[in-house]
């Protein structure tokens, strides 16, 4: 308990803005244009906690915590954090003197509010990670204790602006959370206030001079621009109308053309936290799929370093199985499936498969996946697997997910730093349902996958955990319940007079308090 | 005005908001019949959900409802002018669309009105020539521009014009952030305007001129043409005084009909140019399964078409009397 | 047979007859004689047309072959924009005709039955029809022919309703013809010229309107259509310009084909207008 309470200290003593060491010194002022597509559906991030909300609300709310690029917790809201030595009871310590843009003071009531009336309530995400809170409580008004029912391992990984932000409880306390008129004015405590939304035309951001860190932010407004076609959106930038085109705004195929013109800088960093896995939906209810041979067929008949490099321009990572290499306990000792056309030939031939075509449902995200799926159902026909390409927009792929009426499809999620996060709910037996494409569609189960994910999740120590995960991951590479694609990276395309724009693992969508534009 | 013509227009307008309540129902099976529901596609957007989660939205947009109720729903609040609320947005479907209409207009205004004259005077030229190389020109001309889809003109002027040449703005609809006022402001509009009005205008122009074209020359065959050309009659003035009247009569109905559809149109170019108009909201509210606000655009842009084709026939008349308006 | 004699005087029109007979052929045999799959990856991607001999027109974002790609879009193309235009006219002629020889309570209830599709925008309940019966080459086809209808039926019954009190129709009416006779007989041939025009104009419209679903990501996943191709090269206009230029070629070379044709066959079919052309 006593190292972990100093190393928090330690990282409280340095300001923010030296998390990055910068050669130049920061310049105030300026404006910033950035790309946010698509248009978000609101601000009120704790209502929707989608990309493109975040990206804007990220500057407007904040969490307690941030986490640097190898997700190590950072302060923010909250100035230090210890956890006792049973790793239960988490006590949260809250920074004096930060006030709400509306000049009311954030106190630990606000976080009590938060998490335990407002976010249990909305976001489902979270909601699954609080059935291990027992209370919350604070004792005083700086001070917020967490008492959990069982050791989480995951539990500080929770605390960033999307997964937890911080709500005004004055403003939302006995109301209607979604009808509540404060959604179309977000008020928070980030380094940015909100001005004004043009629907459908740009979200504007300014400055909040009584930021709690001082002397930030650096910049004095943002404009988020909404540019609905992925072609304007690198116009906009190539003709300097935008300054900063976050990771998945244009077209892959376009990032080579735009990283080369002058003064365009790049980076894949800020997708940590997040670090998307794309995979190909298997549904394994059905003949063929239901033979693990056919789905080791699969596997070993897509290839995938074509796909990494024809489509993601060799951007991302082969993924190895279902944890991703930067997320937390990923297993390095698995074994590969290479591109092999003539083993997955073998092991068609092994089953009997007779040649019963199988649906193919891109994800309608854009041009790169649906020139994914072409090549894989070309892949799939040159083993002679033989693909019905079924088309839909996102609400029909959506609905045919959660109806499990797909046989093969495409996907891609985030893991949140942690297999208890964002992997299990993939694999879990406990998690077919009809009714949602985020949960195990796929329609694996397998009860010595379950217990080793519900161990590994409340295990304590780490070590423990690790050595859970290393099993899970090896039964599910050899399982192949889904089969893994990349580990993608979505690199952020910006203006190289923008300097220190993404310093945390979760990139644009944090703040960009510490950004600054060189004159 | 005579009498007789208020009260076809009168009776016109009746019959169009009859017209227009069909369409109401038709609208909202139609959109309903299609995959997947609005609280899916939100929640999808949240980035994860429960069983939980999806009934709270489909509470709250009263999509939990018998079908047969939710239409009494619908249909009884537009009675009243009441759209309904956006289910993304949370705002009123009415003022949203309001917001978003004036871009429309002015986008489709400028490249209908744009077309339309463009369109019969370069078809009266090449008419007027007929099988000269100017006409060869311009039916070329003509036909190039109507065999280039929409949107790739769209990209290449883009291209050339904003990114090669710099001369106008390639998206948008004014400069963000530079609060221009009075007469800065709409040289700056009309800058942005330039580009997607001409994509969109440039293709109906080349059809208003392949129309005119087509029907004068045939016009000028027409017996009551020669007789007042026999009659010793100058040319211009057969031309303008009977030929062009009559010929008008083809373009006047296509361009009527047009009119409203260039809204439908104007979804391409409003997605390419990033022009705020309804074209846009239309598109994204139908991906979004927006049902309100879909139903709302589809509504407004209908009702459009209903005034639209009252003034085709009005000008139908004017420019040919022989047709008579009360049958 | 005469028409055909009429046509192919007419330079312009047997230009536009010898380009549309070898796109059919392109259509029917071409599959057979080119038989690399479009969507086979065969070489590396975005190399520029004539670098490799047995690729002449370059490959694609993915390393397929350009020129097979539009070697069978050809079919698909053709066959969307002829039949989606043929299903348009056989709802559209006999509607407008209706409507304007008879007047009265049919005009009325057939046009408020066309004013139902027409008011709502038609780009826009294109999408929706593709987007409910799930972009395929036949919801595609569907949702053009009844978009695409109710200009013919307008066009039609404008015609009828001009023609209706001219004199060899009141004539013909006199002389105790039925009015099945006197629509098919009497007035449609004076309709048929701007029919064929728009007709004309349709086929070209629908192939345009298909490359615009596509663009907007409904197009039929299983086929390689012109319009797909353009769609999927919009993004890289600028580093491939020929992925998005053949195909477009393609599609005006079609067009005007189409429009040549439908012009020549115009001349061909009207006789006061052959007539004055020989004066």
């Amino acid at each position: 308990m006593k190292k972990r309470l100093i190393q928090a200290v330690l990282a409280a003593a340095i300001p923010l803005a030296s998390i990055n060491v910068q050669a130049a010194d920061p310049v105030y002022g300026g404006t910033m244009d950035v790309v946010v597509q698509p248009e978000p559906p609101s601000l009120m991030i704790g209502l929707y906690s989608n990309a493109p909300t975040q990206q804007v609300a990220g500057n407007i709310y904040e969490g307690l915590l941030r986490y640097d690029k190898d997700l190590n917790p950072q302060p923010l809201l909250a100035t230090s954090w210890d956890t006792s030595e049973d790793g239960k009871t988490w006590t949260f310590h809250l920074k004096h003197g930060v006030t709400w843009h509306d000049g009311k003071p954030f106190t630990s009531a606000d976080v009590v509010f938060s998490v335990d009336k407002f976010l249990r309530q909305t976001n489902a995400r979270l909601r699954q990670s609080l059935q291990y809170v027992d209370s919350i409580t604070a004792p005083d008004d700086y001070t917020v204790v967490f008492q959990l029912k069982q050791p989480f391992g995951p539990f500080i990984g929770l605390f960033e602006t999307g997964t937890m932000p911080m709500i005004p409880k004055h403003i939302y306390e006995g109301t209607d959370y979604k009808t509540n008129p404060a959604n179309h004015h977000p008020i928070g405590t980030g380094p940015f206030k909100f001005a004004e939304w043009k629907k459908g035309s740009y979200i504007h951001a300014v400055k909040n001079e009584n930021y709690h860190v001082k002397g930030l932010p650096y910049l004095d407004d943002i404009y988020w621009h909404v540019i609905p076609d992925a072609a304007s959106r690198s116009v906009a930038y190539e003709t300097g109308k935008i300054d900063v085109l976050p990771g998945g705004s244009v077209e892959n195929f376009d990032i080579p053309r735009l990283t080369a013109l002058d003064n365009s800088c790049s980076t894949s960093d800020g997708w940590e936290y997040f670090s998307p896995h794309a995979w190909l939906w298997i549904n394994n209810r059905n003949y063929p799929m239901s033979d693990k041979r056919f789905r080791q067929a699969i596997m070993y008949a897509m290839d995938r370093d074509f796909a990494k490099n024809a489509l993601w321009n060799g951007y991302g990572k082969v993924a190895k199985g279902p944890v991703g290499s930067k997320t937390n306990f990923f297993n390095k000792d698995l074994p590969d499936y290479e591109y092999n056309p003539k083993k997955a030939k073998a092991l068609l031939k092994e089953m009997g498969y007779d040649g019963t075509p199988v649906r193919l449902l891109p994800m309608p995200y854009g041009e790169t996946w649906q020139r994914w799926a072409e090549a894989i159902r070309q892949n799939l026909a040159e083993v002679g697997i033989k693909t019905d390409m079924v088309s839909s927009d996102v609400a029909g792929w959506n609905q045919k997910i959660s109806d499990w009426d797909f046989d093969l499809s495409f996907t891609y999620l985030y893991q949140y730093g942690d297999p208890a996060l964002g992997v299990s709910r993939t694999y879990v037996s406990s998690n077919i349902a009809k009714g949602s494409p985020w949960n195990n569609a796929e329609g694996y189960s397998d009860p010595e996958v379950d217990k080793l994910f519900a161990e590994a999740a409340t295990a304590y120590p780490d070590s423990k955990r690790q050595e859970l995960y290393n099993e899970v991951q090896a039964k599910l590479v050899e399982d192949v319940p889904v089969a893994w694609l990349l580990e993608l990276e979505f690199p952020t395309i910006y203006n190289c007079n923008v300097h220190n724009l993404i310093d945390s693992a979760i990139g644009v969508n944090d703040a960009f308090g510490t950004a600054w534009i060189e004159k | 005005m005579s009498i007789q013509t208020l009260f076809y227009i009168g009776g016109r307008l009746i019959k169009g908001l009859l017209v227009l309540f069909v369409i109401a129902i038709f609208n909202f099976f139609l959109i309903r019949a299609a995959p997947g529901d609005p609280a899916k596609v939100m929640a999808g957007e949240a980035g994860a959900t429960d069983e939980l989660f999806l009934q709270q939205l489909r509470e709250q947009f009263g999509l939990d409802q018998p079908l047969y109720y939710q239409l009494w729903v619908y249909i009884s609040n537009l009675v009243q002018f009441d759209m309904g609320e956006t289910y993304r947005q949370q705002m009123p479907v009415f003022d949203l669309i309001m917001d978003r209409l004036p871009a429309t207009l002015l986008l489709t205004g400028t490249a209908f009105v744009l077309s339309l004259v463009l369109g019969v005077l370069v078809g009266v030229i090449a008419a007027s020539n007929h099988r000269k190389w100017i006409d060869s020109a311009i039916s070329v001309a003509a036909l190039v521009f109507y065999a280039t889809p929409l949107f790739w003109l769209a990209l290449m002027a883009v291209l050339l014009f904003s990114v090669f040449l710099g001369w106008l703005p390639a998206f948008g609809m004014e400069t963000v952030g530079a609060n221009f006022t009075g007469w800065d402001r709409f040289v700056d509009i009309a800058e942005h305007l330039v580009l997607p009005a001409m994509t969109l205008g440039l293709f109906f122009t080349a059809v208003y001129a392949r129309m005119a074209r087509t029907s004068m020359i045939e016009t000028s065959r027409a017996d009551f043409v020669k007789t007042a050309k026999a009659k010793g009659m100058k040319p211009s003035r057969v031309t303008f005084r009977h030929t062009l009247r009559n010929a008008l009569l083809p373009v006047v109905t296509l361009a009527g009909l047009q009119a409203g559809q260039m809204i439908g149109g104007a979804v391409l170019t409003e997605t390419v140019f990033a022009w705020p108009g309804i074209g846009r909201l239309m598109f994204e509210a139908l991906f979004q399964r927006d049902y309100n606000l879909l139903l709302g655009v589809f509504f407004i842009s209908s009702a459009m078409v209903v005034l639209f084709n009252l003034a085709t026939d009005l000008i139908y008349c004017i420019v040919d009397p022989r047709i008579e308006l009360a049958k | 047979m005469s028409i055909l004699k009429k046509l192919s005087s007419n330079k312009v029109a047997l230009f536009g007859l010898i380009v549309l007979a070898l796109l059919i052929l392109v259509a029917i045999f071409g599959p057979y004689l080119y038989e690399t799959s479009p969507w086979r990856m065969v070489n590396r991607p975005f190399m520029p047309p004539l670098e490799n001999g047995s690729l002449m027109l370059g490959t694609d974002t993915m390393g397929r072959d350009v020129l097979a790609g539009l070697v069978y879009g050809t079919r698909i193309s053709l066959l969307v924009g002829l039949i989606s235009t043929m299903i348009a006219l056989l709802i559209g002629i006999p509607l407008g005709a209706s409507a304007g020889y008879f007047g009265g309570w049919i005009d009325e209830a057939l046009m408020r039955f066309t004013e139902i599709f027409q008011t709502v925008p038609s780009f826009a309940l294109a999408i929706v029809i593709v987007a409910i019966f799930e972009p395929s080459v036949y919801s595609i086809t569907l949702a053009i022919a009844l978009v695409s209808w109710p200009p013919v039926a307008r066009l039609v019954r404008g015609e009828f309703m001009a023609l209706r009190n001219q004199e060899y129709v009141l004539a013909a009416r006199l002389n105790g013809q039925s009015d099945h006779n006197i629509i098919l007989k009497e007035i449609l041939p004076n309709t048929l010229s701007p029919i064929i025009v728009m007709a004309s104009l349709m086929v070209a419209t629908a192939i345009l309107l298909e490359s615009s679903l596509s663009f907007l990501g409904l197009g039929d996943p299983e086929i390689m259509s012109w319009g797909y191709m353009i769609g999927a090269a919009r993004t890289v206009i600028r580093q491939a310009w020929w992925l998005s230029f053949f195909p477009g070629i393609a599609i005006a070379l079609t067009v005007l084909a189409l429009n040549l044709v439908g012009e020549g066959l115009n001349e061909a079919l009207n006789p006061k207008l052959s007539g004055s052309r020989e004066s």
